[in-house]
């Protein structure tokens, strides 16, 4: 690369458009960051009165955490089945609706209404409709008969971690809506040979739109990722973590060091830990948007 | 017209999946309408309105909502369309580190940054005011607004700035007459996406704002528990309250469905 000449008046100008957006960036980001990290090398409760520097011995007490490693795990376990709903009811769900149905138009609405909606309003609502005793889903299962089938499902650990998982269902309104937005740029008259050669809907749908959406696929599961790592109110708001930690992800153990925990300094160093990964997730978006041009 | 050809046995799987699926998303929404209405009927509603729940009236925790979305949407807008401006069209030294700077806080979740923020605003001495709320959510938004913002620009051509530098323009006229009147659709798209991701922030209005009279529709939702409980006899107030409090963002689904899609699908990504 050659060594490029920039003007002074242009040097000027640049950072003159951008200075307000500098000032936020080092108020916020780049002081929150030292503030963490500084943290993260301190004993100390919420008023940091007498911060105390350990070391490293927040990363130490972490790295043994058997709680603090369950909300990773739990973590990458909601990503990964959050992906795998996006691309399988996602994917079908976009391409069904690109058929003359009756009131299509409506249906496209509503898959698309729950991504809209607050995810605080969505957990509450669903966990109301969850509760075991008289909420919606166990009356309604009870009513037709199937009384084995209404399980307690946010109070009973093994179960509360799957039902909050299924969740992601009412989610697909993204998925679909980038699926969508790529049908136009796809070759017609590949579809239409494949149809001659007699494929049916299974096969069109698996061998044939599957791996031409290949990159598609890429942008659906980098905003399911972002989207799960962020995840912080449908756990909050139904289960708080709970039963017994079950569904503690990294967010909520944050959340819980920071408002149960007297000790800020773990705190700090977890969150430290979530900052790389956020830089490695960000990286990633990076590449991505750039590659795309 | 269909995608592509397919056997009537086909198509009534296609409805079925479709339909199946739509009753699956109404299911919710009609069972929190259905249990609104149990007990005392529409008596319900008309209690959401004249009763507050903890101390909050819903109607403040509309306007509350409101202007901070509108405060967070006029910041990024501003904020992030000079910045995507200057990282598009003006070569200045050390752009691309800034940028690249910019960009690696695209994906951190606001959780980390609570405590953080919470003594910024304190030193600021706007914690506990509707600006405390904005200010987090336009800083957790700005790195994508800079995303969005740079790659809008880039589609435009480069031609329009010379021909306006030969007009005798300066970068600031080509800024100000050429270029932001051939963004406002960008400008639109993205401040539908700024009311609806307010509309859905949760965390920043639960931590820093503790004064009732501030409280926004979502800390209002996080407050029914409590005030409720989870018992039988008040699932219909319950259940209106979580209706009402659904309408600022039905409203938006209304309104503004087409900009929401054409925001999230204009070649940038946020989550």
């Amino acid at each position: 690369m050659k060594a490029k000449h920039y003007s002074w008046n242009a040097t000027a100008a640049g950072y003159l458009f951008i200075a307000p957006l500098l000032a936020v960036m080092v108020v916020f980001f780049a002081y929150g960051f030292y503030f963490l990290v500084r943290t993260g090398f301190q004993s100390t409760d919420i008023s940091f009165h007498t911060p105390k520097y350990i070391g490293w011995d927040n990363y130490r007490l972490l790295l043994v955490d058997s709680r603090f490693f369950h909300s990773i795990l739990n973590t990458i376990v909601f990503a990964v089945v959050s992906v795998i709903i996006g691309l399988t009811f996602g994917f079908v769900a976009s391409i069904f609706l690109q058929f003359k149905l009756p009131g299509k138009k409506l249906f496209h609405s509503i898959l698309f209404l729950p991504t809209i909606m607050p995810m605080a309003l969505i957990a509450t609502v669903i966990a109301m409709m969850l509760e075991s005793r008289f909420g919606t889903l166990n009356t309604f299962l009870r009513f037709i008969g199937l009384d084995f089938l209404a399980l307690q499902w946010l109070s009973d650990p093994n179960l509360a971690y799957g039902s909050i998982m299924v969740m992601s269902i009412f989610l697909i309104g993204l998925p679909i809506m980038y699926y969508v937005s790529e049908f136009p740029t796809l070759n017609t008259s590949v579809l239409e040979a494949a149809v001659l050669d007699g494929a049916g809907l299974g096969r069109m749908l698996t061998l044939i739109l599957f791996p031409m959406l290949r990159n598609t696929h890429k942008t659906v599961i980098l905003s399911i990722l972002l989207g799960s790592f962020r995840e912080f109110e449908r756990i909050f708001l139904l289960t708080g973590g709970g039963p017994m930690n079950s569904t503690e992800i990294v967010s909520t153990y944050v959340f819980r060091q920071q408002n149960g925990g007297m000790e800020m300094g773990i705190m700090s160093a977890a969150s430290v830990i979530v900052l790389l990964v956020a830089f490695i997730l960000a990286l990633l978006q990076i590449r991505f948007t750039t590659m795309k041009k | 017209m269909d995608m592509f050809l397919v056997s009537k046995g086909e198509k009534r799987t296609i409805r079925w999946v479709i339909y199946g699926l739509g009753l699956l998303f109404l299911f919710p929404i009609v069972s929190a309408i259905y249990n609104s209405l149990k007990y005392e009927g529409f008596e319900n509603y008309i209690f959401v309105f004249t009763h507050k729940i903890n101390g909050i009236s819903v109607l403040s925790t509309f306007w509350n909502s409101l202007q901070i979305a509108v405060g967070h949407a006029f910041f990024v807008l501003l904020v992030g369309s000079l910045a995507g401006y200057a990282f598009s069209k003006i070569e200045f030294a050390g752009k691309e580190i800034v940028y690249i700077g910019v960009l690696m806080c695209l994906a951190i979740p606001l959780v980390v940054m609570i405590v953080p923020f919470f003594y910024i605003f304190q030193n600021l001495g706007l914690y506990n005011h509707l600006l405390a709320v904005v200010c987090s959510e336009v800083a957790m938004t700005l790195p994508f607004a800079v995303l969005f913002f740079r790659n809008f620009y880039d589609s435009l051509p480069k031609e329009l700035m010379e021909s306006a530098t030969i007009d005798g323009a300066n970068v600031f006229q080509a800024f100000s007459k050429v270029y932001l009147p051939l963004a406002r659709s960008a400008l639109i798209n993205l401040g539908v996406l700024c009311v609806m991701w307010s509309f859905q922030d949760f965390l920043a209005p639960l931590m820093f704002l503790t004064d009732k009279d501030l409280a926004t529709t979502n800390v209002a939702i996080n407050n029914l528990k409590g005030a409720f409980g989870l018992s039988p006899g008040n699932v219909g107030k319950f259940n209106a309250f979580l209706v009402v409090l659904g309408i600022p963002a039905l409203v938006l689904f209304l309104v503004a469905q087409k900009f929401i899609t054409q925001g999230i699908t204009s070649g940038a990504l946020k989550d």
